[in-house]
C-alpha cells in the first residue's frame, strides 16, 4: 500500500494542529509560559526570601545568611547577591550591622504570608483537596495575586482570622497576632491542651502528622513520654509519635475547668446506641462543619445510631426527629459522650 | 391550564366547612400580572412545601419524596378576596446561615426581594428541627406566617399539637394544614391576607438566650446600625451576620441596598411617626465604615467559635418551643412503622436483594409494557400518516425535493424518534416517581453508597444511573439531589454509561442477529439476552472506574459534602404522579428529542439526496471515514450514522440500513435514497448486511461502541444547562468518545490477532 487515507491525513493534520496551538498559542501555550517563568523566578526568590524573614522575625529568632539559604535551598554565595539586589530595591538593611527587614520588606513579606495562609483558608473550604495538598498549592499561588485579589478572597471568605494550620493571617494593614503556643513536647502528661498551630514544613513531616488526621483545634492530653515515643490522645484517639514530629505540634494548654475526659466520637457508636453531642471537633472545616451544625449537630443534642447500610457506610442517626445518614469520617468529627454516662 | 382535574378529592372536606373562603381563591398559575402582594414560601427540604404551592397556585411544581426537590426558585400566582398574590417556592433549606447557593438564594429573596409576607412551611411531626428556621427567618422580617404542614402525619403519630400556644410564642399566626389534602388551606389563605394586609400585626419572636458575651457584642453593632438606620427592621440579625463574617451583608450595607429595606418598612409600620425617615439623606460613607470596623474587631473578640455559638442558642430556643408545643401522649418520640420497615430494606440480607427485585420488575415492566404501544404508534406515524403525508403532499403539488426535504427526511425521523422513545418513558418514569414519591429511593442510595464512595462518587448516583437507564438527559436532571459539587459532576460525566432506551434497540437487534446465531435456535434467545445485558453490566463498571478516575484526576479539587436525609415513608398519590412525571419528565425530554431529531432528519435526506459528479455526500463521507471505521473493527456507514444520529440514537439502525442499501446499491430494499427503514425478516436484514462487509466482529464492536460514545445532543444540551460550564460539557462529551475508540480498537486489534 503506497497511498495513506485521507482520513489519517486528516486526523494527524487535527492532532498537529493542536500539539502546536498547546506549544505556541500567545500568552496560554507552553512557549509563553516558560517565558514568564523565567521573568518572575527572580521576583518569586525575592518574595520567599522576605517570608522567611517575616517568618524568623515573628518567631523570635534571627535570619543569617545560611538561614536564607537553607530556607530558599540555594548556594550561600547565590544569597549574598540575592540580599545585595534586595538591600538595593530596600527591602533589607544591614544598617545595625546585622541582616534585617526595612518595613517596606516587612510589608512585603506579610502581603505575601497573607496570600499563601488565605488561598490555604480557601483550598480547605472551598475544594475537596486534601490537607496535605494545601501548603505546596499555597506555596506557588501566593507570588501570582495582587494586593487587590487577595482582598477579595479574604472577603470572600468571610475574613477568616486563622489559616486551616491555626496559624495567624495578617490584616490588610499588615498585623500579624501571635498565639503563645508551646511544643506537644513540653506539654505535661495528664493536662489537656488544645493544638494552635501545626508545622506545615518540612512537608515530608506534615505528611505523617496529616496521616494522623491530627489538626489545630484539637483536644491533646498526653498519655506517657520517654526519650523516643510520645502517646498521647487527640479528640479521643490514641496515637504514638516520635519527639521530632511532636516538636511540629504547637499546643495551648487548657483551662483546668476545661479538661473533659471520656470524650468519643460517634464514629465509635453501634446501631441501638445512644449518645450526647458535646461540640464539633475543630479540624472540621468550612461548608462541612457549617452542614453538620444545619443539620441540628449542635451541643446538646441527642443521637441515637439507627442503621448501618449493607454496604459498610454510612450510618444513619436519629437526630432531632429525622433519619440522617453520615459517612465515618463525618461522625469522627462529632465529639460525643455516651447518653447514660451523661445522666449519672 | 386546567386546574380542576386530579385535585385531590379530600379538598371537598374543607369546601364543606369553609365553602364561603374556598370560594374567593382563584387559582392563576402562571399569570402573574401585576400582583397586589408578593408571599415568599420558606421551609425545611421535605416538608411538603412544594405540596403547599401547588395547592395554592394549582401549578404541578415537580414534589418528590427527596430532599431539596426545589432547585431554583418557582412563582406562581392566586387570587384571594379580590387580591392578586405572587408565591415564590424558595429552595428548601435546613437554616439561613451556612452559605450554600440555595440558602442564598432564599436569604437573599426574604430580605431584599421584599415579600409582603414570608409563609414558613414546618413539618409538625419534626418541629424542633423545623423551627430552627422559622426562627431565623423571624429574625429578618416580621411579617410571617407559619404553615404547620404535615399535620395528618403528625397525629397518626400520637402527637399532639397545640398551634396557640405556638402563634403565642411565636407571636405570628400559625395554622395547621395538610397540604396533601387540602385541609386548613383556607385557614392559611386568610392568614396571608391578614398578615399582607395589616389586619394581623406580628410581634415577633426574637433569639433571646444567646450567651452573655455574644449578645453584647450583636446589642453593640446594631445599636451602631440603629443610630444610622432608624427604620431597620433586622438590626439584630445584620449585626448578626456581620458578626460571622458574612460578607455579602457587608456589601449590601455599603452599597445602601439594606438601607433601603427600612424605607419600604415604613409605609406599613403601624405608628405614622416613622414617616419621617422616609426623605432621610443616606447614611455616610464613614458612618457605615465604623460600623463594619467595629464589627471586626469584635468579631476578633468573640472568637471563632461564634457561629457555632448562634446555632446552638437558636436551637436551644426551638427546643424550648417546640417543647411547649407539642405534647407526646404516646410518649415515644421515634417512629416504629419507618423502622420497621428500614430494618428490611436495608439490612445486610434483604436490603440487596429486594432492590434488584424491585427495579428488576420496574425494567420488566418498561420492556414488556412499551412493546405493544410502541408498536402502535409505528403502525400509525409510520405506516398510516407517513403514506398520507406523501399522498396530501404530492396532491398539492410540492416540489420532489422539498417532499424529500419535509416529509421523507424530517417528518420521518420524528416520528421515528417518537415511536422508539415515547412508550418506554411514559411507563419507565411514572414508576420511577412512584418508588420516589414513596421514598424508598434515599433508602437505595442508603444501601449502595459504601460502594459508590469507594470510587469517589455519592450514593444518590445510584438513582440518577437509574435514571440514565430511561434516559441520560433525565438521568442528569436528575443530579440535581446530589447536593455535594464534586460528586453532582462526576454522576453528570458518567450518566452516559447507563444504557439509554435510545440504544436498547440497537442492542437488542444486533445481539439477536449475530450472537444469538451463534448458538442454535433454541438457546439463541437466551445467549443473545445475555449479551444485551452483558454490555449494560459493562456500562455500570465503566461508571465505577470512570468515576473513580475522575475523582483522583480532573476532579480532585471539586468541593465534596456528605449528608443523606431518609425522609419518613409516605404513600404515594398514583394520579397526580403519573400526571407530573408525564409533564415534568416525559414530554420534556420528548420535545428536546423532537427538536433535535427535526434537523437531523433533513441532514440525513440531503446527505443521500444532494449529488457531486454523480456520487451523493453519504457516499463521499461513508469512502473517507471507512478506513478510520475499519481500523476500529466498524465501517464508514456505522461511523456516519452515529454521527448523523447524534441528536438522537434511536435512528441509528434504520440510518445504518439506507444508507448500507445506498452503498451496496441492492435492488429492491428500501424506500429509496434518504429514506429511513426498518425490516422484519431477519434473515433478509442479515444477507443485508453481510453485503455490507459485516462480520461478528463488527457486530460485537458496534454493541461496544453504542454503550461508550459521546451523549446525544439533548444530553449534551441538558449537561451544559446543569453545569453552566464548557469545559465539563466538552469533558462529558469527549471523554466517553475517546474511550470508545480505544476500546474498539484494542478488541479489533486483538480479534484479528486470533480469530482472523
Amino acid at each position: 500500500m503506497t497511498t495513506v487515507a485521507p482520513i489519517f491525513l486528516t486526523l494527524s493534520a487535527i492532532l498537529g494542529g493542536i500539539i502546536v496551538a498547546a506549544l505556541a498559542w500567545p500568552g496560554i501555550g507552553l512557549v509563553a509560559r516558560n517565558r514568564r517563568r523565567r521573568v518572575n523566578a527572580g521576583r518569586i526568590q525575592r518574595e520567599d526570601a522576605l517570608k522567611h524573614l517575616c517568618n524568623t522575625e515573628a518567631g523570635g529568632r534571627r535570619p543569617t545568611l545560611h538561614s536564607l539559604a537553607g530556607a530558599l535551598n540555594i548556594k550561600p554565595d547565590n544569597t549574598g547577591a540575592l540580599l545585595r539586589d534586595m538591600d538595593q530595591k530596600g527591602f533589607v538593611s544591614f544598617a545595625s550591622g546585622e541582616l534585617a527587614l526595612t518595613p517596606k520588606g516587612r510589608s512585603e513579606g506579610l502581603q505575601v504570608i497573607r496570600a499563601h495562609r488565605l488561598w490555604e483558608c480557601h483550598l480547605a473550604e472551598e475544594t475537596g483537596i486534601h490537607a496535605t495538598g494545601w501548603h505546596a498549592r499555597a506555596e506557588r499561588r501566593e507570588h501570582w495575586m495582587s494586593p487587590a485579589e487577595v482582598d477579595a478572597l479574604s472577603a470572600q471568605l468571610g475574613n477568616p482570622t486563622h489559616d486551616p494550620h491555626g496559624d495567624p493571617i495578617p490584616t490588610a494593614g499588615g498585623d500579624l497576632a501571635k498565639d503563645g503556643g508551646e511544643a506537644l513536647n513540653a506539654l505535661v502528661p495528664g493536662r489537656a491542651a488544645r493544638v494552635v498551630h501545626i508545622e506545615d514544613e518540612p512537608a515530608n513531616l506534615y505528611a505523617q502528622l496529616a496521616a494522623l488526621n491530627l489538626r489545630p483545634g484539637m483536644r491533646v492530653e498526653i498519655r506517657d513520654k520517654n526519650e523516643e515515643r510520645i502517646r498521647f490522645s487527640a479528640d479521643g484517639a490514641e496515637h504514638e509519635i516520635t519527639p521530632i514530629l511532636a516538636h511540629q505540634i504547637e499546643v495551648l494548654p487548657l483551662p483546668e475547668t476545661e479538661v473533659g475526659e471520656g470524650v468519643e466520637t460517634l464514629a465509635s457508636y453501634q446501631p441501638g446506641e445512644r449518645a450526647t453531642v458535646l461540640g464539633l471537633a475543630r479540624g472540621s472545616h468550612g461548608s462541612e462543619r457549617r452542614r453538620l451544625l444545619d443539620l441540628g449537630f449542635v451541643a446538646g443534642t441527642a443521637v441515637e445510631v439507627e442503621m448501618v447500610s449493607p454496604s459498610g457506610e454510612p450510618t444513619a442517626y436519629m437526630v432531632r426527629g429525622t433519619v440522617i445518614a453520615l459517612h465515618r469520617e463525618q461522625a469522627g468529627l462529632l465529639l460525643v459522650k455516651s447518653a447514660e454516662a451523661l445522666k449519672s | 391550564m386546567s386546574t380542576s382535574i386530579l385535585e385531590p378529592a379530600p379538598a371537598a372536606a374543607c369546601a364543606a366547612c369553609s365553602t364561603y373562603r374556598a370560594a374567593r381563591l382563584k387559582k392563576l398559575g402562571l399569570d402573574l400580572q401585576a400582583s397586589d402582594f408578593v408571599i415568599a414560601l420558606a421551609g425545611n427540604p421535605n416538608t411538603g412545601k412544594s405540596t403547599v404551592f401547588n395547592a395554592l397556585t394549582g401549578l404541578r411544581q415537580h414534589t418528590g419524596n427527596w430532599p431539596g426537590k426545589t432547585v431554583a426558585r418557582a412563582e406562581g400566582g392566586y387570587e384571594f378576596g379580590g387580591k392578586r398574590f405572587k408565591l415564590v417556592d424558595l429552595p428548601g433549606t435546613y437554616s439561613l446561615m451556612a452559605g450554600s447557593p440555595d440558602e442564598e438564594i432564599a436569604r437573599d429573596f426574604i430580605l431584599f426581594g421584599e415579600p409582603e409576607v414570608t409563609v414558613v412551611v414546618v413539618d409538625a411531626s419534626r418541629l424542633e428541627r423545623n423551627l430552627n428556621l422559622a426562627l431565623q427567618v423571624l429574625e429578618i422580617t416580621d411579617r410571617v406566617v407559619v404553615c404547620f404542614n404535615l399535620i395528618d402525619e403528625a397525629r397518626r403519630r400520637g402527637l399532639e399539637v397545640d398551634t396557640r400556644c405556638l402563634s403565642r410564642d411565636l407571636g405570628v399566626p400559625v395554622v395547621a394544614t395538610s397540604a396533601r389534602f387540602g385541609e386548613g388551606m383556607p385557614e392559611l389563605l386568610q392568614a396571608i391576607d391578614d398578615v399582607a394586609a395589616g389586619r394581623f400585626v406580628c410581634q415577633p419572636h426574637r433569639l433571646e438566650n444567646q450567651p452573655q458575651d455574644l449578645k453584647s457584642a450583636i446589642a453593640t453593632v446594631a445599636s451602631q446600625l440603629l443610630a444610622v438606620h432608624p427604620g431597620l427592621p433586622n438590626g439584630r440579625w445584620v449585626a448578626m451576620q456581620l458578626l460571622d463574617g458574612d460578607e455579602s451583608i457587608a456589601a449590601a450595607l455599603r452599597s445602601g441596598e439594606l438601607g433601603q429595606m427600612e424605607r419600604v418598612e415604613v409605609p406599613t409600620a403601624t405608628d405614622s411617626t416613622a414617616n419621617t425617615t422616609v426623605i432621610d439623606a443616606p447614611p455616610s460613607v464613614e458612618a457605615i465604615e465604623k460600623i463594619l470596623q467595629t464589627a471586626d474587631s469584635l468579631r476578633r473578640q468573640v472568637g471563632t467559635q461564634f457561629h457555632e455559638r448562634i446555632v446552638e442558642a437558636i436551637y436551644a430556643d426551638a427546643a424550648r418551643l417546640a417543647d411547649r408545643a407539642v405534647t407526646r401522649p404516646g410518649a415515644k418520640q421515634y417512629f416504629d412503622f419507618d423502622r420497621t420497615i428500614d430494618r428490611v430494606v436495608t439490612s445486610r440480607v434483604w436490603g440487596f436483594p429486594v432492590m434488584v427485585l424491585l427495579f428488576a420488575l420496574m425494567f420488566w415492566l418498561t420492556i414488556s409494557g412499551a412493546n405493544v404501544p410502541s408498536r402502535w404508534l409505528a403502525a400509525l406515524l409510520l405506516d398510516t400518516v407517513y403514506p398520507m403525508l406523501q399522498h396530501f403532499t404530492a396532491q398539492m403539488g410540492w416540489p420532489w425535493w422539498l417532499r424529500g426535504l419535509t416529509v421523507d427526511g424530517m417528518y420521518l425521523a420524528t416520528a421515528w424518534v417518537v415511536s422508539v422513545m415515547l412508550p418506554p418513558m411514559a411507563i419507565f418514569f411514572p414508576l420511577f416517581t412512584l418508588l420516589e414519591d414513596l421514598g424508598y429511593l434515599p433508602r437505595v442510595a442508603f444501601n449502595m453508597d459504601g460502594l459508590f464512595k469507594k470510587a469517589g462518587a455519592h450514593g444518590k448516583q445510584a438513582m440518577t444511573m437509574m435514571m440514565g437507564f430511561g434516559c441520560n438527559a433525565a438521568g442528569v436532571v436528575a443530579t440535581r439531589i446530589i447536593d455535594s459539587p464534586r460528586e453532582r459532576l462526576i454522576a453528570i460525566i458518567t450518566n452516559n454509561f447507563s444504557l439509554c432506551n435510545g440504544r436498547w434497540p440497537t442492542q437488542i437487534l444486533i445481539a439477536a442477529l449475530f450472537i444469538g446465531a451463534l448458538v442454535p435456535a433454541p438457546a439463541a434467545g437466551l445467549i443473545s439476552a445475555l449479551a444485551v445485558m452483558s454490555v449494560a453490566g459493562l456500562g455500570v463498571v465503566l461508571t465505577f472506574v470512570a468515576s473513580w478516575a475522575l475523582s483522583r484526576t480532573a476532579l480532585k479539587g471539586e468541593p465534596s459534602i456528605f449528608s443523606l436525609e431518609l425522609p419518613p415513608y409516605r404513600p404515594p398519590r398514583i394520579l397526580q404522579t403519573i400526571y407530573t412525571s408525564l409533564i415534568e419528565r416525559t414530554l420534556i425530554v420528548l420535545w428536546r428529542a423532537v427538536v433535535f431529531a427535526l434537523p437531523a432528519g433533513a441532514v440525513i435526506w440531503l446527505s443521500a439526496n444532494v449529488h457531486f459528479g454523480g456520487v451523493s455526500v453519504a457516499e463521499y463521507v461513508i469512502h473517507f471515514l471507512n478506513p478510520l471505521g475499519v481500523l476500529i473493527g466498524l465501517n464508514g456507514v456505522i461511523l456516519l450514522a452515529y454521527i448523523i444520529a447524534i441528536p438522537a440514537n434511536e435512528i441509528v439502525i434504520p440510518v445504518v440500513l439506507m444508507m448500507t442499501v445506498l452503498i451496496t446499491k441492492t435492488a429492491g430494499l428500501g424506500r429509496g435514497a434518504g429514506v429511513m427503514f426498518e425490516m422484519q425478516s431477519h434473515p433478509q436484514l442479515l444477507s443485508l448486511l453481510h453485503a455490507g462487509g459485516w462480520t461478528l466482529l463488527t457486530a460485537v464492536n458496534l454493541m461496544l461502541f453504542s454503550l461508550v460514545h459521546n451523549p446525544c445532543s439533548t444530553t449534551i444540551y441538558t449537561i451544559y444547562k446543569e453545569t453552566r460550564s464548557a469545559k465539563w460539557t466538552a469533558m462529558a462529551a469527549l471523554m466517553p468518545l475517546a474511550l470508545g475508540f480505544v476500546l474498539t480498537f484494542a478488541v479489533a486489534q486483538v480479534w484479528r490477532l486470533f480469530v482472523h
